[in-house]
């Protein structure tokens, strides 16, 4: 007992643990999912849930984990570097159909906006909290950005975007199953424009093609907002 | 060893090990960080490291097949990536009750509507476009 209690206080072996935890629980759910392709089996969605349980169990804090585990995060910065291999082997179909995905990115972006402000005001949500919540569909970095720019509180965006590409990877299989949608052009900006990261990690899992277009889609709708972001800072204000 | 039969040989390796790749992703990743913090560009260090990949790829001073393992590698396990992200929430307790439902439903619906709408719109606009280039030649 003693032993272990003392080991565990160790900030080392906590790194491990957390991290451990953490990769383990994907492989796990990523096997499981592969066998029994169900939503809810989706990594994405069982691996924070295992760990949450954890977390709560072991009466741990964020902080904790964090200190753990947060290196993950880090390397969505390599990944997003990785983006150019597929957007470069498809370049000469996002030469001929730019129009066509910045056409879709301008709609989307404005629904994204427009949507936010109505339904948190039909549901009673307002202030800083309804602020925070409208950028919630682009990526992390840019989020952050914008969420500061129109005065909403950082932090928690950050939280509303993950929600948002969990929620939106496991909802955009639903819709591409029942919208009337022909092209891979149409599927890609559907994941990459509704759940940034994680639904251009869907769009992988779907097609090449789906998941270059979703990866461009994610850095081009990310960057159209920030530069929106003023505009619509004067606006709100 | 000639000059040229050692870069011949320096390509062929890292064209084929996945972890030199995975190290120079990260290593442009790098670069993009540091060229944010000396210039201040209002730009996360992975898009900057991203247009700066696409700059060489796009002018042949890289060639694709020196990267696009690495890059497999981490489009196919980026949701890992994610998941501490969602820990988040163990810190944010108001997100438990009735408050945290009306965000599930602001998120749920907007997210609907942002899909549909992007999708639609993107659908409608190549159908047009691939009817025009289908009837264009026949007019002219």
């Amino acid at each position: 007992m003693i032993a272990s209690s003392l080991s565990w206080g160790n900030p080392l072996f906590q790194g491990f643990f957390w991290s451990a935890a953490t990769i383990g629980f994907y492989l796990t759910a990523k096997r499981l999912y592969r066998r029994w392709p169900y939503w809810w089996l989706m990594p994405l969605a069982v691996t924070p849930a295992a760990l949450i349980m954890i977390v709560l169990f072991l009466h741990a804090s964020y902080g904790d984990y964090m200190r753990g585990a947060g290196w993950l995060i880090t390397l969505l910065g390599p990944a997003t570097v990785a983006f150019a291999v597929p957007i470069y082997e498809k370049r000469a179909l996002i030469r001929r159909q730019w129009p066509v995905l910045l056409i879709g990115m301008v709609a989307g972006s404005a629904t994204a906006i427009l949507s936010g402000w109505g339904l948190a005001t039909l549901l009673g949500l307002d202030g800083t909290l309804r602020l925070s919540l409208l950028p919630r569909s682009i990526s992390t970095p840019f989020a952050l950005e914008v969420s500061q720019d129109i005065g909403g509180v950082p932090d928690l965006t950050a939280v509303f975007v993950v929600m948002t590409g969990v929620l939106g990877a496991i909802l955009g299989e639903f819709m591409l199953s029942f919208l009337p949608i022909r092209s891979a052009l149409a599927r890609g900006a559907l994941l990459g424009v509704g759940a940034h990261g994680a639904g251009t990690a869907k769009a992988h899992q779907i097609g090449r093609e789906e998941g270059s277009i979703a990866g461009l889609v994610m850095v081009m709708v990310g960057l159209l907002n920030v530069l929106a972001a003023p505009f619509l800072a004067y606006i709100l204000n | 060893m000639t000059t040229r039969a050692f870069s011949l040989r320096f390509r062929r390796s890292v064209h084929n090990r996945r972890l030199v790749q995975i190290a120079l992703l990260i290593l442009f990743w790098l670069l993009g960080e540091a060229v944010v913090r000396l210039t201040g560009l209002p730009l996360p260090g992975g898009i900057v490291g991203m247009i700066l990949v696409l700059l060489l790829l796009a002018s042949h001073r890289l060639s694709l097949f020196s990267l696009k393992r690495g890059a497999e590698w981490f489009l196919a396990e980026m949701l890992l990536f994610f998941v501490p992200a969602v820990l988040a929430v163990v810190d944010h307790e108001e997100l438990l009750g009735l408050l945290g439902l009306k965000i599930l439903l602001v998120i749920l619906g907007g997210t609907i509507a942002v899909m549909g709408v992007t999708a639609l719109t993107v659908d409608l606009c190549y159908r047009w476009r691939e009817r025009d280039d289908r009837v264009e030649p026949l007019l002219g």
